[in-house]
């Protein structure tokens, strides 16, 4: 039987979400900072792709390599909508958008997640 | 680590402290608007500036806010002809303070303007926290 990776991929999703929350409030903090620059995580997809599925260990000398433990998103300097004149690249509209983003995906990850749960705790209490 | 999200509150936290003290400082402006100094010739209210500076979150080695320095504007004073006044000098003038309203006002909405975007993020930030915790609902 195919073991479900969908918990995992969802709860890596959800880190993610956090982490690019935490660092739109950044962003937002730091709107009338002079010489701050917007900050933004790679996008989830990119580090989706490089993780690779882990090799099931069948024997007590298989050696686990890195697979899918979650790494943290890195933050990146971002190309901000503009950059006035005390050098901060700040855009709030931009930035609320990003969240608008964040909040929207996560309430899609929470919902496949839920629904997944009842399915199976569905086919558990049909098994009865 | 903390959690990233309760890093967010608290970096958005920092913001909207941040965006208060520079209110405060906007409104001492407009309220000094007019005073002028206490004996006659002396320099009256100068008016007072703030700057921002990134604060590293140790807990979440994200970027979150604080004030770096309060300021006084160089700007010249605004003199007037007015005898009568008891900060005038000898020729008559008066020093007022370095004051612009348009600018206090302009300054004061982009302030509240940062402290709502601040309050957005806090409340959007707690809507995520309550949909993982709706997760565990039978």
């Amino acid at each position: 039987m195919n073991p479900i990776f969908l918990f995992n991929l969802a709860s890596r999703q959800l880190q993610h979400l956090a982490t690019r929350q935490a660092v739109i409030s950044g962003n937002v903090a730091n709107a009338n900072t002079p010489g701050y620059q917007a900050r933004d995580v790679t996008p989830f997809r990119d580090v989706l792709n490089k993780t690779a599925l882990s090799m099931a260990a069948t024997h007590a000398g298989h050696l686990e390599l890195d697979g899918p433990a979650a790494r943290p998103a890195r933050a990146t300097a971002s190309d901000g909508w503009d950059v006035v004149h005390s050098g901060n690249s700040v855009n709030i509209e931009e930035q609320l958008m990003k969240a608008g983003e964040v909040s929207r995906d996560q309430a899609l990850n929470s919902g496949v997640v839920k629904s997944f749960n009842r399915m199976l705790a569905l086919s558990v209490k049909s098994g009865q | 680590m903390i959690d990233p999200l309760a890093a967010s509150s608290r970096i958005a936290g920092a913001g909207m402290g941040a965006q208060s003290e520079r209110m405060r400082v906007i409104s001492e402006n407009i309220a000094n608007a007019q005073s002028t100094g206490q004996t006659a010739g002396s320099d009256p209210y100068i008016r007072k500036t703030i700057t921002f500076r990134t604060a590293l979150d140790r807990a979440s080695g994200t970027a979150a806010v604080a004030v770096r320095e309060m300021g006084e504007d160089k700007a010249p004073f605004k003199v007037e002809y007015d005898p009568g006044n008891p900060a005038a000098d000898q020729n008559g003038n008066v020093k007022l303070p370095n004051v612009n309203m348009l600018i206090e006002m302009a300054d004061m909405r982009e302030a509240n303007r940062s402290y709502e975007a601040n309050l957005q993020m806090i409340k959007q930030t707690r809507s995520m926290v309550a949909s993982i915790i709706e997760l565990l609902r039978p």
